[in-house]
């Protein structure tokens, strides 16, 4: 059978049956789904051809499933870090009810982002996308809590983003006479010259998952509502399948030829216009969802918002329209996905073995969970953009592309606020839940079981690697980037150039910090080996005074307080506030329209009777 | 025995006037058993002239020998096969379901199955029929079992519904006779193929009058805004299975009479605008109508009277992508929303006002009628793999095919306020808090679960490989728009 089949095959069967099986037990459920998951990857990664292809039609519509370099770039986060999350639910879900309904609908999520990277033609790719919606949306509102709030608010807006979508797959098919991408970019759909509408709806549609402004209010309620195992994919690799739709779409659009145009110097105009737009929109989705993440004392929901803030950059370097912005990007989405993935990771292991994950509750766990710790200070670290990992080169990229290439100087300041006040939520994040005061809520917590630690580690093993050899994810990025429009774009296995000149080796840096890790930890296990003594928290003396056995020495509550205070303003506004508004609106609307039907017979028969007088009134213009 | 269609209508005519004799003298169980065996011949006549009509075009059977244009005749061409096909489908899923429902054990389940049997044999006769005059009389057979099965269950509630439909049906039936009286004295026939070969020799003040009846009349039966007030109390006070039936019988019918006369009749090109800007209202102001319901029978009858309106706009667009989307949505809306009316009533059925609230937790309790709802919701609302996408996607192609951007919004954000409160439904089935005092739920009947599995299968089969059905969707709208091959059909007939 054919490897598309195959493993499609294999995910479906692999949703049906943990759902069968999970009436038995959660862990079988969880194992099958891991294993379907694992079997579909490892046939994705050696038994698929590059540019390989099949056609067949469905309904009367010829259908094109193949495998390019840009897919196969998604792939890889979509198909390993789902791995690594199907073996991390395992003992995440436990304990949790309802669980063969969970590992369904995640399954089918895997499969239907596998199903979004194969489709070469806009039908199964829409397709797809709404089986990847509706199965994420059954994952959100599993727990049970804020069903309508949160669940009913995700759907609305993925289904604004696809149907938006639907609009333009169906204009596409009405001014080209197709559904294959291919055929739709070389007549030039994307190429914002003849058609404004086209690009427009696809960004739109692609937006909405990409979480990008005015379209984020889902985001964080989403991402905090869906059981933290979930999220894992939800941050790490679904909202990337809103940047693999809009790096197709401003790919194509700016790599666009526009010389032979007559209307060259307006659309021209006209592209850096949109470019400008959707730049500010990423850098003010940064701007503000960094602000939200500091004021979170919950550190799942601290890290939905730095999501939405990260995301916020790849918008940014997918709309610099540059060959270093896009790669920029890229390479931000692939390193996003691995530490968020791990960052989530972190959390949800707090949240099993703690039971909560309010930073305010918690504090301390370095040396209960200490290979959690572990995997959160490197994730944070990539996070944060401190060399040598690969949030660093992700981030130099992005400042060199928009401080050379594009000419939006404000932007950088804007991007450059809001990483740096990233640094100050990492900080309260590592803080809040492994350093600090041991509390003896806490005291029991154990490092959580193997099969959630094994996971962590790889994704941070993973990113000390990607970190000292970011030339690993340059590669497919590069092949990927040729797909969707540049020309020779050149990476290095670990070195940055820019164009100032300067060269940075960042195998050297790497090895550099790694000795001076190594040193400082032999120093420290040598010195401790000498007999030091193991103190408590409480054992100190400030001022001559030794602190009481429950007094408070670590400030969790209103962490960032002087910094709220002075940002306040930038609180009051919300996005959220519009749309409750917006729709508040719509419901009185619709309740007026509902009074139509009176549930008197006398006012039906009389809007009977009005219509045939007027019908017959102005039949004669009606029906000539 | 040769198979013709006459015994669509032949045979349940004769079991509904044997049944109470059989029922008295043989076995009181017959009353209730005869009409679903008549219903399944009806299914099995319909497997075997589908698979005869797509290999000779089209089956038309004269009655009592007396050849067009004076006697009547029924034309089994793909587009009126394919929905005879489908009634007596539904129809037969119907019966299966409402055989054991214990509400309707409780009034006179006699009448009940003879009734019903006699609403699918209007609705198909409706469709078969090639004359005008027959097609107001088998509108009429349907109209009346509809409205006694209305207030089939003697309450208040279901009485004034009833009177209500009563009331503007009636309304339907004298536009309906008003027009055919019309149409007889300008060209003196009433033999349909005859009187679309003869349309244009009708004065046009003249025609466009009959037009304005027909389209009132038909319009009422199709339940187009604002002639469609009946259907929400009809729907919401009938039994259970016969919101199905209306859903997936009654309403087809009315709208392929409305199809009929405008695609083959009267070839008027404002009729077409006419069925898009109607239609388009009529969807617009039901789902948003629907939106703000609490009892869940009314908020998926304002729903289905929304799904018509969809289907009225792809008829208007008229080109042929858009007619297979428009019989597709047909097919989707008869199964799917039968599905809906038949997993709701169990749903609600121990529940006095039928508040949505009420269901809160019940996926638990009845967790694969619960299942099916939520399929059928995920459907309606045009989710894929289910086969709801298909028929929107067709319809969506269509109208973009005819550069109609403005409607394939305005359809697509009314498909958002459909998702807004199937949604709603679905997820206080799983996770609703429940309010109000316990209400014993009442489990299904093997027989009810067996018909809403079929309609569940479907349209997961469908969805997942729509193309069983398009090879038919396809012949049915070749036919529907080759008006001259159904003249030529139903006129040559007298040669031979």
């Amino acid at each position: 059978m054919n490897s598309f089949f195959l493993i499609l095959l294999i995910l479906f069967a692999g949703a049906g049956l943990s759902f069968v099986l999970g009436k038995i037990s959660s862990i079988i459920s969880g194992t099958v789904a891991f294993l379907s998951i694992a079997a579909a990857s490892a046939l994705f990664f050696t038994q698929i051809e590059m540019g390989s292809f099949i056609e067949f039609s469905l309904g009367g519509i010829q259908l094109q499933w193949g495998l390019n370099s840009y897919g196969y770039l998604f792939g890889i986060i979509v198909l390993g870090l789902g791995t690594l999350a199907s073996l991390y639910s395992i003992s995440y879900m436990q304990n949790k009810e309802r669980t063969s309904g969970f590992y369904f609908n995640f399954v089918l999520v895997i499969a239907g982002m596998t199903g979004i990277i194969f489709a070469n033609d806009f039908i199964s790719f829409f397709i797809f996308w709404e089986i990847m919606t509706w199965a994420s949306y059954l994952i959100i509102i599993y727990s049970g809590k804020n069903v309508k709030k949160i669940g009913i608010k995700y759907m609305i807006f993925s289904a604004i983003g696809a149907y938006s979508m639907l609009t333009a797959i169906v204009m596409i098919k009405g001014q080209y006479d197709t559904f294959l991408i291919s055929d739709a970019i070389n007549a030039g759909a994307f190429n914002f010259i003849d058609n404004i509408y086209i690009p427009i709806l696809l960004l739109i549609g692609f937006g909405v998952k990409a979480a990008t402004m005015p379209l984020h209010v889902w985001a964080p309620g989403a991402y905090n509502n869906a059981p933290t195992s979930f999220t894992v994919i939800f941050s790490g690799a679904m909202s990337k399948m809103g940047v693999l739709g809009m790096g197709l779409v401003l790919g194509h659009m700016f790599t666009a030829d526009r010389s032979g145009s007559l209307t060259n110097f307006f659309s021209g105009f006209s592209v850096i216009y949109l470019q400008q737009t959707i730049g500010w929109l990423g850098g003010i989705t940064a701007v503000i969802a960094t602000l939200y993440a500091l004021i979170q004392d919950d550190a799942k929901k601290l890290l939905a918002y730095s999501s939405i803030a990260q995301l916020g950059y790849i918008t940014v370097g997918l709309a610099t329209g540059t060959k270093l912005g896009v790669m920029a990007a890229l390479f931000l989405a692939v390193v996003h996905g691995i530490f968020k993935g791990a960052l989530f990771m972190v959390v949800g292991a707090v949240e099993r073995q703690a039971g909560t994950t309010d930073m305010t509750k918690i504090s301390g766990l370095i040396r209960k969970m200490p290979f959690t710790f572990l995997t959160a200070l490197i994730s944070i670290i990539a996070l944060a953009g401190i060399p040598p990992l690969g949030g660093f080169v992700g981030k130099w990229m992005l400042y060199e592309a928009l401080i050379t290439e594009s000419n939006s100087y404000f932007l950088v300041i804007v991007i450059f606020f809001s990483s740096t006040a990233a640094f100050l939520y990492s900080y309260r994040f590592l803080f809040g839940l492994f350093l600090g005061q041991e509390e003896k809520e806490t005291e029991q917590v154990k490092e959580a079981p193997i099969t959630m630690i094994i996971p962590m580690l790889v994704l941070a093993i993973l990113l000390v690697i990607t970190g000292a050899f970011p030339g690993l994810i340059f590669s497919p990025i590069a092949t990927a980037m040729e797909f969707i429009g540049f020309k020779d774009v050149t990476w290095n296995m670990s070195v940055l150039n820019n164009v100032w000149g300067n060269e940075m080796n960042l195998t050297y840096l790497g090895i550099t910090i790694g000795v001076v890790f190594v040193s400082i930890f032999a120093f420290i296990t040598l010195k401790g080996l000498k007999g030091t003594r193991y103190v408590g928290t409480k054992d100190i003396s400030t001022s001559g005074e030794i602190p009481y056995e429950n007094e408070n020495l670590t400030f969790q509550i209103n962490f960032f307080q002087p910094f709220v205070r002075a940002a306040a303003p930038m609180y009051k506004r919300s996005m959220n506030k519009i749309w409750n508004e917006l729709g508040n609106g719509l419901e009185a609307l619709f309740n007026f329209t509902r009074k139509i039907y009176t549930g008197n017979g006398q006012t039906y028969a009389l809007f009977v009777v009005i219509f045939l007088v007027l019908m017959l009134l102005f039949k004669d213009t009606l029906f000539v | 025995m040769v198979i013709s269609p006459v015994h669509y209508i032949a045979v349940p005519l004769l079991a509904a006037f044997t049944i109470p004799l059989l029922s008295k003298y043989i076995h009181k169980e017959l009353a209730r058993i005869v009409p679903g065996i008549v219903l399944l011949y009806s299914v099995f006549v319909s497997i075997v002239l589908m698979m005869q009509v797509s290999e000779v075009g089209v089956i038309s059977e004269k009655i009592a020998g007396w050849s067009a244009p004076w006697g009547i005749n029924l034309m089994f061409t793909p587009f009126s096969g394919f929905l005879a096909s489908l009634m007596s489908v539904v129809g037969f899923l119907i019966w299966l379901y409402s055989y054991n429902f214990k509400k309707i054990e409780q009034s006179q389940s006699q009448k009940y199955h003879i009734l019903q049997m006699m609403m699918v044999t209007g609705a198909i006769g409706i469709v078969l029929t090639g004359d005008i005059f027959n097609l107001f009389v088998f509108m009429e057979i349907t109209a009346i079992t509809a409205y006694s099965l209305t207030s089939f269950y003697r309450e208040r509630d279901g009485a004034e519904a009833g009177f209500k439909y009563l009331l503007i049906g009636s309304f339907a039936s004298v536009m309906i006779l008003l027009a055919v009286m019309i149409l007889y004295t300008q060209l003196g026939t009433l033999n349909m193929a005859e009187i679309a070969q003869n349309a244009h020799l009708i004065p046009t003040p003249l025609r466009a009058t009959i037009l304005v009846l027909f389209l009132v009349g038909f319009g009422i039966e199709a339940e187009m805004f604002p002639l469609n007030g009946w259907a929400p109390d009809a729907y919401s006070q009938s039994p259970g299975p016969i919101g199905a039936a209306f859903a997936g019988i009654v309403v087809k019918a009315g709208v392929y009479a409305l199809i009929r006369v405008i695609f083959t009749l009267f070839d008027i090109h404002g009729a077409y605008d006419f069925l898009i800007y109607g239609g388009l209202i009529t969807m617009i102001i039901a789902e948003t109508a629907a939106v703000a319901q609490t009892n869940l029978k009314r908020m998926l009858a304002y729903s289905s009277i929304g799904q018509m309106g969809f289907v009225l706009i792809a008829f208007g667009i008229g080109t042929k992508t858009a007619i297979i989307g428009a019989l597709f949505l047909m097919f989707n809306h008869a199964v799917i929303k039968s599905l809906l009316f038949m997993s709701g009533s169990y749903l609600t059925y121990n529940s006095l006002n039928k508040k949505i609230s009420a269901l809160a937790g019940l996926g638990k309790k009845l967790p694969i009628v619960s299942l099916l709802f939520g399929l059928g919701a995920f459907a309606i609302v045009g989710l894929p793999p289910f086969s709801g996408f298909w028929s929107k996607l067709y319809v969506l192609t269509a109208a973009a095919d005819q550069n109609m951007l403005l409607l394939i919004m305005a359809i697509l954000a009314v498909s958002i306020i459909e998702i807004i409160y199937y949604f709603r439904v679905v997820s206080t089935l799983y996770y609703g808090k429940q309010e109000d005092e316990e209400i014993k739920v009442q489990k299904p009947s093997i027989n009810a679960m067996v018909s809403m599995l079929i309609l569940g299968a479907t349209i997961i089969v469908v969805g997942v490989y729509p193309d069983i059905i398009t090879h038919f969707l396809n012949n049915a709208a070749d036919m529907l728009l080759d008006k001259a091959s159904y003249i030529q059909a139903v006129l040559t007939q007298n040669i031979n």
